[in-house]
């Protein structure tokens, strides 16, 4: 089998690339961090190594998935960013998290843009939801930004109650 | 990064790397009882993300767990290979047949071939299969592959056996693989078929 195609995009400041295992300290990090609080974490470091080997997979099995946005000007590894469906999700979903030290610039309404443009371009999705858990008010500002309305809750069975932010389709952005 | 999964091939099977087709049967084995000594059952989220996980993995070492397919019918019938996660104290061989697969050998066979390769390729010196101590046909299958039970050896969570593998000496120096073999060939052609049940 081959190994899955990961396509490089570029933004303004950012190069969102495949995830590989030179990511995992990064991973381990946000993970361990109450960032992660609201996104399935804390995770202990054999918890985000599996999330990390995961996140590659979901490539394989969907032919799209969550990037790692790059800080061109420095290299570092600044959020998770991309395009999310595991079995049993409501909805192909648009998802952002960003790392300890890189919120307030804008990179995750920056990276979720271009990934939004991969959806509507490449993919062809129609369509297109953010999950944002109710307490997690720094998201369900980037959804806004992004032009996404809040359609109503949902119940996961891991994540628990998850508002629903519609993106405007293809057409409206046209 | 970008590792291609090489293709096995063995008598009865081919295994291949794990492909989004393959999921379905993975998914059936890991939400049900039968994945009790492998931190199962898992819900169909759960499941899902450790089979991504298993894709990734190759990706990350550049090696991981191969999908048997039949070799006739090609539908498949489990897994095997190196595992090796975080929180992993040494290199696996690992496995896991579907449920109606039990009982003819196909683990062994794909285990076999599996270890072989580590071995070969990515010049394992020694490998090591950890083991729930209730799963009997597991216990079963490290004996009959020639490991033995490595009480030094540091456990995942204490609740696992450590098996050791013979080492690619070990088994060049012995007639170990041979007698593997000649199991594998008693199960593809066996001396005795039964011809039925007589009802006279």
């Amino acid at each position: 089998m081959n190994a899955p195609v990961i396509p490089t995009l570029t933004t303004g400041r950012l190069t969102l690339r495949a995830p590989g295992p030179e990511d995992f300290p990064a991973l381990r990090a946000f993970y361990a961090s109450d960032r992660a609080r609201f996104v399935g974490g804390p995770k202990t470091a054999e918890g985000a190594w599996r999330q990390l080997a995961t996140e590659i997979g979901h490539w394989a099995m969907r032919g799209y998935g969550r990037w790692i946005a790059v800080d061109r000007a420095t290299g570092a590894a600044c959020g998770l960013i991309g395009l999310w469906n595991p079995e049993g999700w409501p909805e192909p979903e648009i998802g952002w998290d960003l790392f300890e030290g890189f919120e307030g610039r804008g990179y995750a309404t920056e990276a979720a843009l271009a990934a939004r443009a991969h959806a509507y371009g490449r993919l062809g999705w129609r369509t297109a939801i953010s999950l944002v858990h109710p307490d997690n008010a720094a998201s369900a500002r980037v959804a806004e930004r992004l032009g996404a309305r809040p359609e109503g809750p949902v119940t996961h069975p891991t994540f628990g109650r998850l508002t629903v932010f519609r993106h405007p389709g293809p057409e409206a952005l046209d | 990064m970008a590792h291609n999964i090489p293709i096995l091939e063995t008598e009865r099977l081919v295994l291949r790397g794990p492909a989004a087709e393959d999921y379905p049967n993975f998914e059936a084995t890991f939400t049900s009882y039968r994945a009790r000594f492998m931190g199962g059952p898992l819900s169909e989220y759960e499941s899902w993300m450790l089979y991504a996980a298993e894709i990734g993995h190759w990706q990350i070492h550049g090696f991981g767990m191969w999908m048997i397919h039949d070799r006739e019918t090609d539908a498949t019938m489990g897994m095997a290979g190196g595992w090796y996660p975080k929180g992993w104290p040494e290199r696996e061989i690992a496995w896991v047949i579907w449920p109606r697969v039990e009982g003819r050998g196909i683990a062994l066979e794909a285990v076999h071939a599996v270890r072989n390769w580590c071995y070969a390729r990515l010049g394992w010196e020694t490998a090591v299969t950890y083991v729930d101590p209730k799963n009997i046909a597991s216990v079963r299958l490290c004996e009959r592959l020639g490991a033995k039970e490595d009480p030094e050896a540091e456990t995942i969570d204490s609740h696992d056996v450590v098996y050791r593998h013979p080492s690619p000496r070990a088994l060049k120096a012995s007639q170990l693989s041979d007698g593997i073999q000649m199991e594998i060939r008693c199960y593809s052609d066996p001396l005795f078929r039964p011809k039925g049940v007589p009802l006279d």
